[in-house]
């Protein structure tokens, strides 16, 4: 409607072209229209994690139900531990590491009074790469996978922990002591016993054979030469838990608590000394079209918007490590545009067939903090979201697999 | 007493429930909050690498933006720049341009800055956002121009004493119709080009040069992009002082460079030998 009338006025040729180039700018804007909307939608509540180093590793063990990363499991249900062919890679055949575990209680339901999410993955990055296939593929009855989430949950009376809220003054202590871990990792049931000395607990050949290697060798004959159990490795029947010493592998990555905060706190004010520059931007009003060019060039294409949106959003908190959002609508923050599952490439609940929705993401800073090394072979990756139960529902077993997903950097080819 | 009455599970947890006075709370113990405050400096110290090359260039492996150049890697983190160039990095903003678009109550206007970064010594970068207030368009480009850093060859006029001063031979850039041609040019003689791609080249760190150009130069967008396209091809001319033949070096991320190996043979190989083993 605006161009009939200007056809049909006589202007200058300066105000055509002035015109002209509010006609090209309308487009302009209409493409920047789509940003504008995108950045009102995410108004959901999301819950950091930061990790920092505990100031009493006691304060990780389970009875207080601690969210922590790197070191050992602290266990919710001490007893009925993952059996061996879920706690193994689905590629190299080896125990999987500890990386992460969150407190996450439910209030709304009974039964989740208590909920724990842990994280376990292979250190191989060979196997995270095969890992990638694995995950693309839909409705495979027994993925096989090298990042593994579990998910336990007690309700408020249980035979172990007791139903009053941990005192937290240094008192506390776990009511019953769970099966024995292995000796290696400190993490996985230790149902094999060292042939010699029948003290010492593996989850798995391969750890009693590196712990034979680094140590036990010379360990195992003191053992078995003295009567009383002296050796560090052993587990015995009392209900006071060493927090340290408690494993013998050199290859966990160090322990730290996470820390819980609020993203919406790290909001900050930015300085109002714009009013000036807006006067003066505004004296000059002859617009000149070809910096649009120039844009296309130097601006961002989708997946650059995508990584500039995704700094943006972490720059409030650098050094978060964990994302969580309690909100079933919300989806994940993801840093690049390739992999990314689609809502059918998400399975159903390996147990009560409903839907699997979002609830925590785990950000690379975590692989800073771990201070792996940065070898063309060691770990990386862009993000691991976890997909949960979205009605936690309750099963047989204790710890419940949950579907994890990796999106990784693409590895960078020489042109 | 019972604590926690309604909420599931005891004390400090992520859980789906209210959490109102315990974050503030955690907050507080923490000294974190307090942090906010604390301005662009404080972000800097504490940042946290997300990528590779990042947790590289934090520990201090990665020294100087060369061995990112030679291998073609990605710089997708700004702060990768920021430490390797350290306080030389200069920024300048050289344009703000309202740009409006035509809403049902009015025009809609937002900014677009145009942001230069470099060190004076061999690196430029041009970043352009446009955002609805001035400073953070302002902030935008000069990360986006912090992350399009590119080397620029400097060589000599006549006799090769000193550092190099300017462009190594006769270059010329072209965008649009704008031709921008790069002439080597004797100690002494200054930049002679026009007001903006004099600013760019400052910021290259080239002394003396002379410029010729042809096309419709008004036309400042193509103008910048042709001196810019001319500054990247001084390193792609195949002068005589590269005939000698070098030697590939392992990139920080790949364990072989040459074409024969192939990534995908030596994962499987690692497989085979473990299920051996």
């Amino acid at each position: 409607m605006e161009s009939d009338l200007r056809s049909l006025r006589i202007t200058s040729i300066e105000k055509e072209e002035e015109d002209e180039e509010r006609e090209d700018f309308g487009k302009e804007g209409e493409q920047e229209d789509d940003e504008d909307d995108e950045e009102e939608e995410d108004e959901v509540e999301v819950t950091l994690g930061f990790a920092e180093k505990p100031k009493n590793p006691r304060l990780l063990l389970r009875h207080l139900f601690p969210s922590k990363a790197g070191g050992v499991p602290a266990w919710l249900d001490p007893v009925d531990l993952p059996a061996e062919k879920s706690f193994t890679c689905g590629f190299c055949r080896e125990p999987l590491q500890f990386l992460l575990q969150i407190y996450a209680p439910i209030s709304d339901k009974e039964y989740t009074f208590h909920r724990m999410l842990y994280v376990f993955m292979c250190p191989s990055m060979s196997c995270l790469l095969r890992d990638q296939h694995e995950q693309w593929k839909r409705t495979v009855e027994n993925p096989c996978r090298s990042v593994k989430i579990f998910r336990c949950q007690l309700p408020r009376s249980n035979p172990f922990y007791s139903s009053e809220p941990p005192k937290r003054n240094g008192t506390d202590i776990p009511t019953i002591t769970g099966a024995p871990l292995c000796c290696w990792c400190g993490s996985w049931k230790g149902d094999k016993v060292c042939g010699s000395c029948k003290i010492a607990r593996y989850c798995s050949a391969k750890h009693q054979s590196l712990h034979w290697r680094l140590g036990h060798k010379i360990e195992c004959s003191k053992i078995l030469n003295l009567s009383e159990t002296s050796a560090s490795c052993i587990v015995n029947g009392k209900a006071k838990v060493r927090a340290t010493d408690k494993y013998a592998s050199n290859s966990l990555w160090p322990e730290y608590e996470i820390i819980i905060e609020e993203e919406c706190t790290f909001d900050s004010e930015i300085p109002e000394y714009n009013r000036s520059i807006t006067s003066l931007a505004f004296t000059s009003n002859r617009i000149d079209e070809t910096y649009q060019l120039l844009s296309d060039k130097f601006e961002a294409d989708t997946d650059k918007k995508v990584w500039a949106s995704f700094q943006e959003r972490i720059a409030k908190a650098p050094e978060q490590v964990l994302r969580y959002c309690q909100d079933p609508a919300a989806k994940p923050l993801w840093p690049l545009t390739i992999g990314c599952p689609s809502k059918a490439d998400i399975p159903r609940c390996n147990y009560c067939k409903g839907p699997l929705c979002y609830e925590f993401q785990i950000m690379p800073q975590l692989l800073f903090y771990f201070g792996v090394k940065n070898d063309p072979d060691s770990l990386d990756w862009g993000t691991i979201v976890a997909y949960t139960c979205l009605a936690s529902c309750d099963a047989s077993i204790s710890y419940k697999e949950e579907f994890a997903w990796v999106q990784l950097y693409p590895t960078a080819t020489v042109a | 007493m019972e604590r926690g009455g309604d909420r599931g599970g005891f004390g400090r947890g992520f859980g789906r429930g209210d959490r109102g006075g315990r974050g503030r709370g955690d907050r507080g113990g923490r000294g974190r909050g307090g942090r906010r405050g604390g301005g662009r400096r404080e972000d800097e110290q504490k940042w946290v690498p997300v990528t590779k090359l990042g947790r590289l260039v934090k520990e201090g492996k990665i020294v100087s933006l060369e061995q990112i150049y030679l291998h073609s890697l990605p710089v997708k983190e700004h702060q990768i720049v920021e430490t390797i160039l350290g306080p030389q990095l200069k920024d300048e903003v050289m344009k703000i341009m309202p740009v409006q678009k035509q809403t049902r109550a009015g025009q809609r206007t937002r900014f677009k800055a145009f942001v230069v970064v470099g060190d004076g010594n061999g690196h430029v970068g041009l970043g352009v956002k446009c955002s609805k207030e001035v400073a953070t368009a302002i902030r935008g480009a000069i990360i986006l121009a912090k992350l399009s850093v590119v080397p620029v060859r400097r060589g000599y006029w006549g006799n090769k004493i000193g550092k190099p001063h300017t462009v190594p031979c006769k270059v010329t850039g072209k965008c649009g119709s704008v031709t921008v041609r790069m002439v080597p040019a004797p100690r002494g003689a200054g930049i002679v080009a026009a007001r903006v791609p004099k600013k760019v080249l400052q910021f290259a760190g080239i002394e003396d040069v002379f410029t010729s150009s042809r096309g419709s130069t008004k036309t400042l967008g193509n103008f910048v992009k042709a001196t810019f396209d001319c500054l990247m091809k001084t390193y792609a001319f195949l002068t005589p002082d590269l005939w000698i033949e070098s030697r590939f070096a392992k990139s920080p991320f790949q364990e072989y460079t040459d074409l024969l190996a192939k990534p995908t043979k030596a994962i499987l190989d690692d497989v085979v030998e473990r299920v051996d083993a």
